[in-house]
Formats: structure tokens, sequence, C-alpha cells
């Protein structure tokens, strides 16, 4: 360690501060939020603690009746948890699609001769600029067509909004295809010497090898997928077949306020996709300064 | 067990536009180590891929052992290939690396067992076989890398410069371990290196190989026996590319031609007379003499020799290099002495070249041939 | 690979695959016919040829290699590409919530309208088996007309009717409880063998009904009961009804019907340009959309580099725990965040404000305050974006050889001038292309303004929704699929500007990404 310099201390002291009072600014409204869910009653402000704790939101968030001391009940205004099992659904399907495809993919960009192939990475380079949100008029036709000749594609079902976020795909295939290049090339040829066809080759030497990027692409495309919230408002109808962050929106209508309901459920659907993204975000942080992408 | 033979065996990428490699000759035998040795580019490790089944042949023949194996894949082929850098599956231990081969094949467990039991033993693997590649240290790995292409009982050993990544105590090692496992296995062996110490004392046959000229028919230089090579390099780049320090060499002119002795007339006025058959050609050709560093003499009486002023001396204790000036060479010619003979920078001396020792190479390049060969066999 | 071996013909693996592609060949030329059927000609047409090329990649030796990219490719084409395309070929009609349908349709709209005529009438008895009707007729004793099933359920249609000599099954209804079932009745047409169509005239009683209009050919249509005709204009999309020799101006005629989707040419790009109500707050909504994108990328880069070199920053201990902290906003998926900060930021019952009212005695009004609705977007969005940027630069900070510092400390410089002088400068070259795309990302950040301001406050004077708060695609989205009419072809105008923009930027993205590689 260096001479430190005499300042230091007070430098270090100004940092941290600062550092504290930012984290606070930051971590407010997810403070607020869980504070919110504790209060009862819709439209009561209070401080941080609540005075008169109560678990009504969270009895409606898991979707149980509230009874309340008057003897009212209270029905769940919405099937969060049916919600939430949706868009885990429509999320991990997709993104096991998703991730089957760009592995492919970026096996043959990354490995294979064929014709074209500089021109369709520049293609894939270019158009994963642009979001499904700019052609959601062409979406939502294609799949109203599509349902009449398979139903479980059509509108208001969640096989169309699973298959439609395949879109998305360009962006993992580069993801992908950079980390393939940094594995040596000559442990598939020493495969191809051992007598396995390129498919073996790709399932029992790159494959394993992949593992990591692999895991980072899942995490990104299906919190990515969980979160997408154009493409699954215009394709999907029915309160019951409604991705969470669709009916989410449903609470905060001027017209009907639940404040502290949603705020019980947005912790309880919030919670589990954000631990998973902080219990892997060493090797997201990795992913994506590598891939300079955004999830 | 398989000869390997090719005939105008070519490559060329984007439908020709460009040219690795051009007719290239060879027949190697069975049970022989033949080594491909030149230059880097000169498409000695494409040769050697396109041997194995890794790259297309664009044009020619490649025969192991009776069939013509030019669209064979690799596995069919019968070849095990050494990476350089080794190329071992990182998620496999030694063991499954070294039978994922046959496991491709569908072989069952018994086999696969013992016959990566018995390539372990010949290598003195049994401690290391439930390791992963990680834990292991580079010479171990590249016993590994071996081992896994005796799993295959392989007609034909490949081996892609396996030495390079390794470092020098270890390549020694290797060395001598690879020369007593070829003995032993008696499979034959292609070895491709730049390295010409690993080549020397290794192969039976080296083949020297040149990055292609413009316009050149084939960049196969020369093909023969390490001392042969040596002693009878076939043109300047077989003489300038083999024996190290590199051989000096001085433009002239033939003075008198003659079947068993020649004298050549160098740029800067000397004569000096070479025992080389030079029939074939007349007073006045240009020609270049070659002498290596080791041939030349510091002690001269009989008058074969040239003056130059000293321009710089490398002592090694056992021997040192004298680096002369010229008028007849481009930066300095080397003359390796014994130690005990001191020298002093700027002095100048005369060096002896002994007649029977000169090559001598006409305009083309091509070696006059020697009359007088000390035996090297 | 110069030798890609393949399945030895014969092995049960390649059957296997020969039978599988062979199956997915079956069932989508089924479905090719079907639509051929249908008369959607066009996408039967993509569909056969994905069938013919799919299938010769997955056969034939010289196509293995686009195995891998094939369904990929597909994707991809499905799913981006076909959407731009048509979304610029929408851009040209007049698709809209008026002009839904193709002319066909609507012409088997208008051709099936029927009108009641007077003569002779049915009176009819309803007969109920469990949950099952059926309308009964006697048109002479011991004969019934006996309807096809219905139940309460059923959507409104025609129910062919046979003739049988037994009594159906079931119990007759009363009349009372008939009644009861008038409106379900009303819904319910009967055609008779003789093949005309009876609807319920009164509450006892079936009458005849006709089509009011006749196909003359040509897409022009006559109404049977005055002669009038129906002629298509093309420019509008829509039917207007003409005397019988009428010759005059067709523009000055009342339409009828629903429309149908015309081309309109550049009519929804010059309503874009001439239109007030739309080239004001188009023009104002583009600046605003350039001017967020810029300050969301300004700012999270501003306090995500000031944060990344906090964090990296060795003698302030804990780092480790302020990286995991500060990355929190990026963990949590967006759309909750967004409708957090919209319930804190409301006006009356927020946190936010009552926080602010307890400390200054003001109450903002954030969401109706053109401003303060523009500046809450930007802070919810630098919020929502800057751990984005902290993690790029962590990265690219890490990649700066530590002796740089140290010989600038030698040097004496101070924190500011290693941050200005060494830090930016290293940093910006391969942060260039990331800060494009996100530029890129904002442009396109529909989920935030949908959810958080949902484009408000309005724009006094738009002929369609437009807010203050509004960027180029909430717009767009309002406009497709907003409460208030759904004008397709206008929205797809605006898109295909979009596309150019983000054309554009994806362009010298990809010139800059580039040069860095060279």
């Amino acid at each position: 360690m260096m001479v430190q310099s005499r300042n230091l201390a007070s430098r270090v002291w100004t940092a941290r501060i600062f550092m504290i009072l930012f984290l606070c600014l930051i971590m407010f409204p997810f403070l607020m939020i869980i504070s919110v869910s504790f209060r009862s009653g819709n439209f009561a402000t209070g401080s941080l603690i609540p005075d008169t704790p109560s678990l009504e939101h969270w009895y409606l968030a898991f979707g149980l009746p509230w009874e309340d001391a008057d003897g009212i009940i209270t029905e769940p205004p919405f099937p969060v948890m049916l919600w939430l099992w949706n868009s885990i659904k429509v999320a991990f399907m997709s993104t096991c699609i998703i991730l089957l495809l760009s592995t492919t993919g970026a096996y043959a960009f990354a490995r294979l001769k064929f014709k074209f192939k500089e021109h369709m990475l520049t293609a894939m380079m270019i158009l994963q600029m642009f979001p499904a949100v700019l052609a959601l008029v062409a979406i939502y036709s294609l799949f109203d067509k599509l349902g009449n000749y398979v139903p479980w594609l059509g509108l208001d079902h969640l096989g169309a909004v699973t298959v439609a976020y395949l879109g998305g795909l360009a962006l993992h295939i580069w993801l992908i295809k950079g980390y393939f290049e940094t594995i040596d090339n000559s442990l598939e040829e020493a495969a191809f010497i051992d007598g396995a066809t390129p498919w073996q080759a790709f399932r029992y030497v790159l494959l394993p090898l992949s593992v990591p990027i692999l895991a980072v692409v899942f995490i990104l495309a299906f919190i990515g997928t969980v979160a997408e919230y154009p493409v699954a408002s215009v394709l999907l109808q029915s309160m019951d077949n409604l991705t969470l962050a669709v009916g989410s929106r449903q609470y905060l209508n001027p017209q009907n306020y639940l404040w502290g309901d949603f705020a019980a459920a947005a912790v309880l659907s919030g919670l589990p996709i954000s631990v998973i993204f902080l219990f892997c975000q060493r090797w997201i942080v990795g992913g994506l300064t590598a891939g300079g992408v955004k999830g | 067990m398989a000869e390997v033979k090719l005939i105008n065996v070519s490559k060329s990428y984007d439908q020709g536009a460009t040219w690795v490699l051009k007719n290239i000759d060879l027949n190697i035998a069975d049970g022989e180590f033949a080594a491909f040795i030149g230059p880097s580019g000169c498409g000695k490790s494409t040769l050697l891929r396109m041997i194995c089944g890794l790259e297309e042949i664009s044009s020619g023949e490649l025969f192991i052992g009776e069939e013509t194996v030019n669209d064979w894949p690799p596995n069919e082929r019968g070849v095990g290939m050494v990476f350089q850098s080794y190329a071992l599956y990182p998620h496999m231990t030694v063991a499954e690396n070294m039978g994922f081969g046959l496991r491709l094949a569908k072989a069952d467990k018994a086999t696969i067992h013992n016959r990566v039991q018995e390539a372990a033993g010949i290598l003195q693997l049994e401690p290391l076989l439930e390791r992963k590649p990680k834990a292991m240290s580079g010479g171990q790995r590249q016993r590994v890398a071996i081992g896994r292409s005796i799993v295959q009982q392989p007609r034909v050993f490949l081996f892609d410069e396996p030495l390079s990544n390794l470092d020098v105590a270890l390549r020694v090692q290797m060395r001598q371990e690879l020369s007593r496992l070829h003995r032993k296995l008696k499979t034959t062996s292609i070895y491709v290196t730049h390295d010409q110490v690993e080549a020397m004392t290794l192969a039976d046959q080296i083949v020297v190989l040149s990055p292609l000229q413009e316009g050149s028919n084939s960049n196969l230089e020369q093909v023969g026996k390490p001392l042969e090579l040596y002693h009878r390099p076939a043109n300047l780049f077989v003489a300038g590319f083999i024996g190290s320090p590199k051989m000096n060499f001085f433009d002239g002119t033939i003075e008198t031609s003659g079947e068993e002795v020649s004298s050549v007339k160098l740029g800067s006025g000397e004569t000096i007379q070479v025992h080389v058959n030079t029939a074939s050609a007349s007073k006045g050709d240009p020609v270049v003499l070659g002498v290596r560093p080791q041939d030349a003499l510091t002690e001269v009486n009989d008058g074969n020799s040239v003056t130059g002023k000293v321009a710089a001396l490398e002592r090694l204790g056992a021997e040192a290099y004298i680096y002369m000036q010229h008028d007849c060479i481009r930066e300095h010619f080397t003359v390796r002495v014994e130690d005990c003979q001191r020298k002093e920078e700027g002095s100048t001396i005369n060096i002896g070249f002994p007649a029977e020792l000169c090559h001598l190479f006409n305009a083309q390049g091509l070696a006059f041939e020697r009359t007088r060969v000390p035996k090297f066999d | 690979m110069a030798a890609a071996t393949e399945q030895p013909a014969g092995s049960p693996l390649k059957w296997l695959a020969w039978g599988t592609i062979a199956a997915i060949d079956l069932i989508l030329l089924y479905g090719v016919t079907l639509m051929y059927a249908q008369g959607e000609t066009a996408f039967a047409l993509v569909i056969v040829l994905l069938v013919c090329s799919g299938t010769w990649v997955f056969i034939s030796g010289r196509g293995y290699n686009y195995r891998y990219v094939y369904p990929a490719l597909l994707g991809v084409t499905t799913f981006i590409v076909f959407p731009l395309i048509y979304t610029i070929n929408v851009a040209f009609t007049n698709y809209s919530s008026n002009n839904l349908l193709p002319l066909e349709r609507v012409k088997e709209i208008l051709l099936s309208k029927t009108y009641r005529v007077e003569g002779e009438s049915y009176p009819f008895m309803v007969f109920q088996s469990k949950d099952q009707y059926r309308v009964v007729f006697t048109p002479t004793p011991k004969n019934y007309l006996v309807s096809e099933p219905f139940t309460e359920a059923a959507e409104p249609g025609l129910l062919p009717a046979k003739l049988q000599s037994d009594i159906p099954k079931g119990k007759e209804l009363a009349f009372r409880e008939t009644i009861k079932l008038r409106q379900l009745l009303k819904t319910q047409d009967i055609k008779l063998p003789s093949g005309l169509q009876l609807s319920m005239t009164s509450l006892r009683k079936f009458g005849p009904m006709l089509d009011i209009y006749r196909d003359t050919g040509s897409n022009i249509l006559e109404d049977v009961r005055n002669g009038n005709k129906l002629i298509p204009d093309f420019s509008v999309g829509h039917f207007r009804e003409v005397p019988p020799d009428y010759n005059g101006d067709l523009s000055q005629r009342e339409t009828v019907g629903p429309g149908f989707v015309v081309y309109s040419g550049w009519d929804n790009f010059t309503r874009v340009i001439t239109d007030p109500g739309i080239q004001g707050p188009f023009l104002q909504i583009f600046i605003w959309t350039i001017i967020f994108s810029l300050l969301s990328v300004v700012f999270t880069l501003i306090i995500g580099l000031l944060m990344a070199c906090l964090v990296q920053w060795e003698p302030l201990k804990g780092n480790g725990v302020y990286r995991l902290l500060l990355i929190l906003p990026y963990a949590v998926p967006a759309f909750i965040s967004i409708l957090i900060f919209r319930g804190l930021f409301n006006q009356n019952f927020g946190e936010i404000n009552t926080l602010l009212n307890m400390l200054f005695g003001v109450q903002p009004e954030w969401f109706s305050n053109e401003f303060l609705a523009k500046t809450m977007v930007v802070i919810v969005n630098t919020w929502l974006g800057y751990p984005y940027m902290m993690i790029l630069c962590i990265g690219l900070l890490k990649s700066i050889p530590g002796d740089l510092y140290e010989a600038s400390a030698i040097d004496g410089a101070t924190p500011w001038q290693n941050l200005t002088k060494i830090t930016v400068p290293l940093i910006i070259k391969p942060l260039i292309p990331l800060l494009i795309a996100s530029f890129a990302f904002n442009f396109n950040n529909l989920v935030l303004i949908a959810l958080l301001t949902g484009g408000g406050p309005n724009i006094i004077g738009a002929t369609v929704p437009a807010g203050a708060t509004d960027i180029l695609v909430s717009y767009t989205f309002r406009m497709a699929f907003g409460q208030y009419g759904q004008d397709y072809g206008l929205a797809s105008a605006i898109a295909t500007f979009i596309f150019l923009i983000v054309g554009t930027i994806a362009w010298v993205n990809l010139r800059v990404t580039k040069r860095m590689v060279e």
C-alpha cells in the first residue's frame, strides 16, 4: 500500500456520508412500499413504521379473503397469484426456446461456415435495435390471423405471448457467440478426430463449457420476459390471462385506487425475481460488461 | 499401421484466390517418424490438418494405407492428433478425456476401461486418471493428449507443435519420451514443428516447407534424413534454415568450373576454392557461396580465406561468436570459435574457408553437388 | 468443417428425423390449404416458402450448417422483420377501428343483413330437454318443423329446421316461460327446409325475413326494397348509397355500414404534416422524446460513473455491500418500480407529497403540471437506469491499469483530475456504442411512460390523444390501442418514422463499433 496522503481520511468520510445519503434516496421507494403493504386501508398515510400494522393487504395478495375488525369481508380484488403463475409460465417457456435457438444459432455463427453469414450477423446487430414495441399493430394482427388456424396462438392466449417474445433472440445470439469465440476451437477439432459429429461436438464439448453464459442469458431473458409490458398488454385481454406486468397496472386506476393492495402484491411478486437477480449478480454483471447489452 | 502418401496435394482459400500449399509430393513409410519443418506461414500446420481431415484438400490425392482418404471424415481416417494447446476437454477427467472417442463409438465400458488403462500404463498416467486437466502441469497435460490419441489406436499419429507450450527443461524431457514412445509403438507419426532441434532429434525423415512464393510451383523444399539436410541442403532455403547459427552466404562468380574442384571469385576480389561439382556452370556465372559458422576457421595458412573486420563479439563460455563485416555480405557473417581465442572488436582478421566444407548455389538457389562430404551416416 | 459427418443412412435416428419432418410438413401444408381456401393467399405463400426451405435445410446434406441458424432466423424474421414490413404496409392504408375489415368481409356483412317482410307468420312452441331448447312449428297437424337445439349461452345464429312426424323430445314450455326466453329467441333465426328464413316477429309468432341487399357484381350491391345501389368508394373505404340512376358526385352521398380497408397512399403522412391537431403535438412529442432520451443517458451516465468510481475506490470499506444495494433498482422488475413511483408521486395520497408537505408545506401536482410531470419522468428513469451504467463503468474501470493512478499520484493529481484526465478519456471510447444503444432504448421506452403517466397531462387541441410526457412510441401506442378510436394507419405512419430514426441510430452504432474494432 502506498503512503496515504493526509487528507485521505476526510475524503473517505465524505465519500461514505455521500454514499449513505444516496443509498437512503435509492432505498426510499422500497422501504416505503414495504411499509405501505402493512398499513391498513388503501388511503392511509403514515410514518415509515406503521402505527397499526395489519396483514390485510398480504391476505388479499395471496388470494385469501380478509375479514376486518368490524366483520366486513373483503374479497381479493385481483388474481395476483394467477398472474404471477402466468408470467412464470410464459417467461419460462419462451426463455427455454430462446435459449435453445440462440445457442444453436450462436454455434453456427461462431463455428460453422455458410453463405451470407456476415450479412446475417450484421442484420441481427441492426434488428436487435428494433424492439417489438415499434410494430405492435402488426404483431396484433399477426396473432389475430394466426388464431384462426392455431387457436392457442390467437389473441388472449398465453401461447401467443410466449411465441411473440422469440423476436428477442438476436441480442442473445450475439452474447453467446462472443462467449463461444473465447473457447479454443481445437477442442471441437479434437472431438471430430474422436469421431464426433458436429452436433456431438456441440453437445458434449462446447455446451458443457458454456454453462456460465447460458445461465446469464437464461436469467436475463427470463427477467426480460417477466417484465415485458407492451406486447403482453396488446395481446392479452381477459383478467385471468394477464401477466403480472399487465395486471399490476389495474391496481392504480384513478377510479379504483388500491395503493395498499398493490404494495403487498408488488413486494410479493417483485421479491423472488430481485432475489434471483442479486444472487446471480456476479455472473450477470460479467455477462453485461462482456456483451454491453441491456436485458 | 499405415504409410501416408501425398500426390500433388495443394491448398487454396477463396476458390483459388490465395494459395497456401502447392504440389506437395510425399511418401512417409509405415512406421516412420516424419517431421514438417519451416518458418511460420509455410503451411506446415495446414498440411497436417489436411492429412487429419480438419481442412479440405483443394486438389491432389492423399493416401493413408491403401485408400484415397480425401473425402473421409477425421475419425474414419484412423488418425490421432495432439494439438499445440493440448485441447483437453476441461470438463472431463483424464480417463473421460481418453475414453471420449470410444464412448462416441459406443464401445462398452470394459473395453473403454481396458484401453484407457493400457494407454495410461504406457505413459505412466495411472495416478492422474481421475484428475481434471486444470489440476495438472503442462507436461502431464501433454501426456494425456498423447494418451487420448493412443487409446484410439490410430494408424497415424499427428503432432501439431506439441512441445511449444512447455518450458525448455520439460521440452527436452518430453522430446526423449516421444522418441521412446515411437520406438515402442512403431506407429507412423507426423510431427509439425518450427524447432529444428526437435525435428533433427526425433525424425527419421524431415520435410522442409517454405512460405509459398509468388509464381512458385511448389513450396516443398527438400525431404530427407536429418543429417542429409544438414550436409547436403538442396537449395539456399534449406541451407539457411537448417543449422544454427545460420549459414553465411557470399555473392560471387565462378572463376573455374570443374567436376571435383571449382573456384569462386567473390565480389571483394578473393578467390575461394570449393569442393563441388560445377561442371554444369561456366566461368562468370553468378553463384552464392555458403559457409557454416562452425566450419569457418580463424587460423589460416592455405590462403583459402577472406579478410574482414570484427564488428561484435559474443562470448558464451564454451564458445564464442565473432560477427564480421565483409563487403560481399549485407549484414554480418558469423564465425564460431573456441572461447579462448580472443579477438579485439574493430581488428581486421583473416577467416579461412576449408574447401571441402563449402556449399555453392547457382543463381536459382539450387545447390551444386558437394564432392567431399564427410561421412555422416 | 471439411468433413461434416452425417448420420449413416438407414439408422433409426435418421428415420425418426425424416418422419418428424414429414409430419410437420403435412400439418403445415394442411394449414396452407386452409389458408388458401380462406383467401389468405399471401400468408399461404409465405408458409409454403418456409416449409420448402425448412425441409431442404433439414434433409439436404448441403444445408447442414443452416440447420443451426434456421430456427433462430425464422423467429427473428417472423417476429421482427415481418412486423416491421407489415407496419410500413399498414401506414399506407386507412386501417382503423372504423375501417377494420377487408372489402369482401364488409360485403358479406351487408349481404347478410335482412329485413322482415309482411306475409305468413308462424306460431311457435319451445320444447326444452335438459338445458337445450328447440323451436317447433306445426304447419299441419302431426307434422313438426323442429329446429336444431340451442342453449341459453348460444351466440346469435341461424338454426336449420327439419320436418318430422313425431313430437319432439322434452317438454313444451308454457307461454310465460317462453316470454322469459324472448331475448334469447330474438337472436336465433330459423331456416326452413324451403330455404325461407324466419325470425321472431312477436311474442307468439315467427315471420319470414329477406336479404336487404343483392350482389349485382363488380362490388355493387342493390337494395331490393327500393332499388338504391351501394357503391364502394375506394377513396375513403366506405360503401355509399345512391338512387338507382344516379350519375352525380359519389362523395356527396351518405356512407353505409362499416368501412373497409383501402390503400390510402401518403394520406397518413400528409395528415401528420398538415393536420394542426396532429402536427403540433407530433413536433412537441418528437422534441420531448429526444430531450428525454438525452437527459436519461446523461444523468444515468453521470450517476453511474460516479457510483462506479466510489464502489471501485479501495479505501471505502464495504464496497461489496454498497454495490449490491446500488444494483437493487436494476434487480427489481421495472414495471413494479414504475408503478411504485406512480403511487409515491400521487398528488393526494403519495408519500413523496406527504413528506414535502411536512418539510416545506408544498404539494406539487406531479401528474397535472407539464413541467413537473416531465421532471418526474426523468427522475424515475434516472433512478431506474443508473445501475446499468454503473455495471458497465465498473467493468470498464477494471480494465484501466492501476499504475496510471499511481503515476498520477506521484504527479500530485487530485481525485477530480484523476476522473477528468484519466478515467473519462479512457472509458469514453468503449462507452460510446453502449451510450448510443442506451439512447435508442430510452427513445423507445414505452413501459416507463405507459405505466407512470400514461402520457398525461394531455395536450389541449390535439386531434388524436397526445400528452405532454408522451414519447413517440407511447403516442403511437395510444393511437393504436387507446380508448378513443383506434387509428392503426396513422399509428403505423408514425411508427414508420420511428423506424427511420432507429435505423439511423443502429447504423451509426454499427459504424462506431466497427471503427472501434479496427
